[in-house]
């Protein structure tokens, strides 16, 4: 029996077995609006992160052209951060939006920043664009992105002087990650509301790689695992996607309770897989070998994730714009078990 | 206190995070008579050195080596006012800079402060640099040495154009680049013609001073 691709995806989630392994790509930091995609669906960015109907009809696009098993927003990470005050340039047709002033200069401040609400104007842009997706697939998972609390954290105040905050002044700086995730808590939840069926959360600034494995168990973890609670509160799914070299965190990884972890290409699968066996581990398609690849290297990288155990095919971090879609149909064949 | 024993304390304040004490120690060490570039080279950046190896070693990590920086800059800042000839204090010049598009510079900052750390002299132009302000910086300063790092693998043909624009502007002959950052690879640095890569803060250090043809320091 074949599944939809909402229950695959569902499936795997829930830990029930699949005919297949799905391949999808989140979105957010890690999304797929490669230039061909915009050019033949007409939406480009910079546009498609400030117009709902185009950043749907992108991601839409992505499925339809590369394949993708999922429909997933928004296309960057600074939603958040502009609607809690950070001024934020959105881009050009093959650069991300990207923070450009942070709205704090002493993390003693936090208190005087704004709070995420659903009219403010980009948050519900991506609101909006989640219930295009919903009504036009309703058999395709659809994916809200948010960003990490770390991550959101050091998008409001210069990331060396969060980090110093959180030896020098740890009540303070936990404080304004309370705050912080209290925020994406909020914009998860209706993200949730509007059709969304998993929330996959990105913190590349909060990796063990950076904070090492005392503070990476010790303040990234407790507050994911927060966003991750209040996700199946609200009846959905959560997903982590963590960056950089994991060897010295590896231990702390089983404590989050998200039951899919999204990994770089960096750490080996298998060796991800054997230390956190209840998990299902999504990844790891290097971003490079498919943006710089040929299709037939794309496919055996694909085919080895599965075999390392991946429970979910997608890229290991965010793709290049420059990525030929050729390269993505060759991982989504080999997920599909079709030969080149 | 003897100056070997306050040498050391000095050293030890920086690997131990404590600012104020490599401010104290080190204005200790003043009074007492000891060469201010002694007080630097066989304090402050011996501190720094052992906080880099434990870096290195996993068991230090970003947040305790801003903090053992931070209590460098304490000492240095003590010191420098007492040292008459500054050019002496430096191995060399060095542009560093995240390249155009991106904004992630954790690893870039852990690099310039190594390098300060090392005894060069260091130009930080940020992130989100556009080629031509790399350029136009190399010229304006005599830079020995360019570092452009990025995070992102859709920013790292930037790095390319900033060669590229070097040679046009017939300077690549008068610089050494380094190129370095999560995506980056040796074999990528080779292809775009960088000078060298540097895997990590440490490990950018140690090639900078090979590029550049300086003896590694007995300390490390």
């Amino acid at each position: 029996m074949t599944n939809s691709e909402k229950t695959r995806l569902i499936n795997v989630l829930e830990g029930k077995p699949v005919d297949r392994v799905p391949v999808i790509c989140p979105g957010g930091m890690m999304n797929m609006a490669v230039r061909e995609v915009m050019t033949a669906t007409g939406r480009t960015w910079p546009r498609a992160h400030i117009d709902p109907k185009d950043m749907a009809m992108l991601s839409l696009g992505v499925k339809h052209l590369g394949g993708i098993e999922n429909v997933g927003v928004p296309f960057c990470m600074t939603v958040e951060a502009e609607a809690l005050g950070a001024g934020v340039f959105i881009g050009t047709e093959s650069t991300e939006p990207r923070v450009a002033e942070y709205p704090l200069k002493r993390v003693e401040e936090w208190e005087n920043l704004p709070s995420i609400t659903e009219d403010h104007y980009r948050v519900s842009i991506v609101l909006e664009a989640i219930r295009i997706l919903k009504e036009k697939c309703p058999e395709t998972p659809v994916i809200g992105n948010i960003t990490g609390p770390i991550s959101l954290a050091t998008s409001l105040i210069e990331p060396m002087d969060f980090y110093r905050a959180l030896r020098r002044k740890p009540d303070t700086a936990l404080r304004f990650l309370d705050f912080v995730t209290d925020n994406l808590i909020f914009f998860a939840k209706a993200m949730l509301k509007a059709g969304a069926d998993i929330i996959n959360i990105a913190d590349p600034s909060g990796t063990g790689e950076i904070l090492g494995p005392w503070a990476f168990s010790k303040v990234a973890v407790p507050y994911i695992n927060k966003i991750t609670d209040a996700v199946e509160a609200s009846s959905g799914y959560a997903m982590v996607h963590i960056c950089g070299r994991l060897g010295s965190v590896l231990a702390e990884l089983g404590k989050l309770k998200s039951p899919v972890i999204s990994i770089d290409a960096l750490t080996g699968l298998r060796k991800v897989k054997e230390s956190l066996p209840d998990k299902v581990i999504m990844g790891n398609v290097s971003t490079f070998l498919l943006e710089k690849g040929t299709p037939e290297k794309v496919a055996i990288a694909a085919v080895t994730s599965i075999k390392q155990g991946a429970g979910i095919l997608a890229p290991a971090c965010g793709i290049s714009p420059r990525t030929p879609l050729e390269n993505i149909r060759a991982m989504v064949r080999a997920a599909k078990g079709e030969r080149d | 206190m003897d100056s070997g024993k306050l040498l050391k304390a000095v050293a030890d304040s920086v690997l131990n995070m404590d600012e104020e004490g490599a401010a104290k120690y080190s204005k200790e060490a003043l009074d007492a008579g000891i060469d201010p570039m002694a007080i630097i080279n066989e304090g402050l950046i011996v501190g720094m050195n052992q906080a880099g190896k434990l870096f290195e070693e996993n068991q230090y990590f970003v947040p305790e080596l801003l903090l053992c920086s931070d209590a460098m800059y304490a000492g240095l800042n003590v010191v420098t006012p007492h040292i008459k000839k500054e050019e002496n204090l430096y191995l060399g010049s060095v542009v560093i800079g995240v390249v155009e598009g991106d904004t992630h510079d954790i690893g870039k900052n852990l690099v310039k402060v190594m390098l300060e750390a090392s005894g060069f002299r260091v130009y930080d132009l940020g992130r989100d640099v556009p080629a031509k302000a790399f350029v136009d910086k190399v010229r304006e300063v005599k830079a020995d040495l360019l570092c452009l790092s990025t995070l992102m693998t859709s920013t790292m043909d930037e790095m390319k154009k900033v060669i590229d624009l070097l040679e046009k502007e017939n300077m690549r002959e008068r610089v050494k680049v380094l190129v370095g950052g999560g995506p980056i690879s040796s074999s990528f640095a080779r292809s775009i013609g960088a000078d060298g890569y540097g895997e990590n803060a440490t490990g950018a250090v140690r090639m900078a001073k090979k590029l550049l043809g300086i003896m590694q320091a007995k300390s490390l």
